[in-house]
């Protein structure tokens, strides 16, 4: 799902026939995430552990790909956002307030959460169209001052920095696999019910730049702004939206780690900023902007939460996890690099 | 990208509406039906919620009651990194390769009891060690910690005792935002308010205990304001604790520290009389008796009181007993196991 350039048709057909499977970076990021997934099994056959193991990782996943493409709706235009954790953090807020104060049912909570989400993003895409200020700058200004008011909106609104309770079904959410429904003697897979609403996302945003007019202009935007605007494309309104659609997914990545972690609270997005970069950028989408990989991202997602989770059956100790992820992320990022020139070589566009 | 959209969406709805209509939930099994394991197969795991030096004792006492007890494996997992969905990914992670029995201090309170929760559901002992979920309930089976507001109320007492009754204070601590940093500061008041206001609270300065630079920043600023008309400062958190007693030291001032925890640099410190007294918590305890606890459960006993909070103990030590303060503590600890034995717990005999 990479739209790197715009080739005409035929042109991009006859590029496709051309790729071998080996040059195409998301096929290198499968074999990638197998090879991983087939070392950890050998070392620890726990890691196919179905409650433990493969149910707990999926919903990880969820989330973090959720985060990745949060970033990603602004790398698209070569933008950043610094707030992603704090947005998903005023997001949990508004979700946990719609359910404490108005006793608001799920999903009104979650289109709260989202609405909150996406009008954060919308004011700092509006700053930054209007201003011209760097958006490194300015959602760091935004991440700053929102850090102050999520302590200071949590200690008004509650006794501490979490709302005590969750709307029902939240629950159900954090525990419950397809395995738990069944129809008559058919029951689902162990897929966690957060990991849908993750693909309808990136199915979602796959969607939007892939095939939608805006999709395309913010791409375009990102990759040159002036001509962009030359040829006619609203450029500050697609920045708007580019970044009311971050802060949209920052709101749900909140709202899929509320139900995750069992609350709505202070903490929710602490650790949110440097996997929203990871991901992305293992999964091959440019920081420059004008090109996104959806695909990439997840898959991106997958592989850091593989690594993780292979590092912990393992017991590594706490300095020595940092330096092994960081050793095998490095070890990882450098065979998608070595694929990238041995197709450069070969004449391959990779 | 319009059609497309819309029959996706059709698509997607419809099988949702189809799903959702044919299927029901499946009936839950029971809690915890596992059954009774011997000692041998008993695995326990201590789990920090990240590298503090508080939990450094644990490592010591999990293998210390490993030996005494006579139970399977033992581990310290502090890779938690003080992210709450972190440490629920190190207890699964630990839970797959055999682990059963838990001892945790969970990283975020307010969310700790779903951790704990999701624990028990599939049959594993869970103790809440050295903090309990914010709230009123503990879903773990029982908890395991120091009364923060006694500790912090029995600190407060040595600070008016140690500054003759009357004065100012000053009370350093850490989140503001965490419930026991609230029941820290209540524990603090009471004392003072006890005092009849002979004592005067000058000031209660938090978020503080993030690294031990920013607690001396915070000292440092103190003394420079109000440095003189401060009589004595109370401390209930570790990093403020450290950076107080060298800060006074540093700046010669007639204040008297009350200390939390035994910091090399605090014993050291009460030694030589430039720390009027510290209050102890029992890591020690915590760890050897609720890992105890943890494999009594395992074995097929019940909690008499499912959830029980129990205190772990705090100790003001002072010049006085600067050198055997560890007698008291190992006392408490027996008499914690003692009453696990008596009260806690339920056992087939």
């Amino acid at each position: 799902m990479k739209q790197d350039d715009n080739p005409s048709p035929p042109e991009a057909a006859r590029q496709a026939a051309r790729l071998p499977l080996w040059a195409n970076p998301r096929i290198g990021l499968v074999v990638l995430l197998i090879a991983l997934i087939a070392l950890f099994t050998t070392l620890r056959p726990a890691f196919l552990n179905t409650q433990l193991t493969l149910v707990p990782m999926q919903s990880d996943i969820s989330v973090y790909a959720v985060v990745g493409l949060s970033q990603l709706a602004v790398l698209s235009l070569g933008h950043m956002n610094m707030a992603v954790g704090r947005m998903a953090a005023m997001s949990a807020f508004a979700a946990g307030l719609l359910h404490d104060r108005l006793d608001a049912p799920l999903i009104v909570c979650l289109l709260g959460g989202l609405a909150t989400g996406a009008l954060l993003g919308a004011l700092a895409g509006l700053i930054i169209a209007r201003t011209g200020v760097n958006s490194f700058v300015v959602t760091l200004a935004l991440d700053f001052a929102l850090i102050g008011l999520v302590s200071l909106l949590y200690a008004t609104f509650t006794d501490g920095v979490a709302f005590g309770g969750l709307p029902a079904g939240m629950s159900a959410l954090r525990t419950d696999t397809f395995a738990d429904y069944c129809a008559g003697d058919v029951c689902g897979p162990e897929i966690p019910l957060l990991a849908p609403i993750a693909l309808v996302a990136a199915l979602g945003v796959g969607l939007l730049f892939r095939w939608s007019r805006i999709g395309r202009e913010v791409l375009m935007t990102g990759a040159n702004a002036k001509a962009a605007l030359l040829s006619g494309i609203p450029v500050n309104l697609r920045v708007v939206q580019a970044h009311a659609l971050s802060g949209l997914l920052a709101g749900l990545a909140g709202f899929l780690l509320s139900a995750n972690n069992g609350s709505f609270s202070a903490g929710v997005g602490d650790g949110f900023l440097l996997p929203s970069f990871l991901a992305p950028v293992l999964g091959g989408t440019l920081l420059v902007g004008g090109a996104v990989s959806v695909l990439g991202t997840v898959l991106g997602t997958g592989i850091t939460q593989v690594i993780y989770k292979g590092l912990n059956l393992l017991q590594f100790q706490v300095d020595e996890l940092k330096l092994y992820i960081g050793l095998v992320l490095l070890a990882a990022l450098s065979l998608d690099r070595l694929r990238h020139v041995l197709a450069e070589r070969r004449g391959v566009p990779a | 990208m319009r059609p497309l959209v819309r029959l996706g969406s059709a698509v997607g709805v419809l099988a949702l509406m189809i799903t959702a209509s044919a299927c029901t939930k499946k009936e839950e099994e029971p809690e915890g039906a596992a059954g009774a394991l011997t000692a041998a197969q008993v695995k326990v795991a201590l789990v920090p919620g990240g590298a503090h030096p508080y939990f450094q004792p644990w490592k010591d006492a999990g293998t210390k009651a490993k030996a005494d007890f006579a139970f399977g494996d033992v581990t310290f997992n502090e890779t938690a990194g003080w992210d709450q969905t972190k440490q629920n990914d190190v207890l699964t992670s630990l839970a797959a390769q055999g682990y059963n029995a838990f001892g945790i201090f969970g990283v975020a309170p307010e969310s700790i009891n779903s951790t704990f929760e999701n624990l028990k559901k599939q049959g594993f002992k869970v103790g809440s060690l050295a903090s309990c979920p914010a709230g009123d309930k503990n879903l773990a089976d029982f908890c395991l910690s120091t009364d923060v507001q006694e500790a912090a109320y029995k600190a407060a007492k040595a600070a008016v005792e140690a500054m003759g009754g009357q004065g100012n204070l000053v009370h350093l601590t850490g989140n503001k935002v965490d419930s026991n940093t609230q029941r820290r500061i209540a524990g603090v008041q009471k004392a003072v308010d006890e005092t009849g206001g002979k004592v005067k609270l000058l000031d209660t300065i938090t978020d503080i205990d993030k690294d031990l630079q920013t607690a001396q920043k915070a000292v440092a600023d103190l003394l420079a304001a109000k440095g003189s008309q401060v009589n004595a400062i109370v401390t209930t958190a570790y990093n403020p604790a450290v950076a107080a007693a060298g800060g006074v030291k540093q700046a010669k001032l007639p204040i008297k520290v009350i200390a939390i925890d035994d910091d090399p640099t605090i014993i050291q410190g009460i030694k030589n009389g430039e720390v009027a007294a510290t209050v102890l918590q029992n890591p020690v305890g915590q760890a050897y008796v609720g890992s105890y606890a943890l494999l009594k459960l395992a074995e097929g006993c019940t909690m008499a009181t499912p959830g029980v909070i129990i205190d772990s103990g705090s100790f003001v030590v002072n010049a006085a007993n600067a050198t055997t303060y560890e007698n008291d503590r190992q006392a408490k600890t027996d008499f914690l196991k003692k009453d696990f034995d008596e009260k806690y717990l339920t056992c087939a005999k």
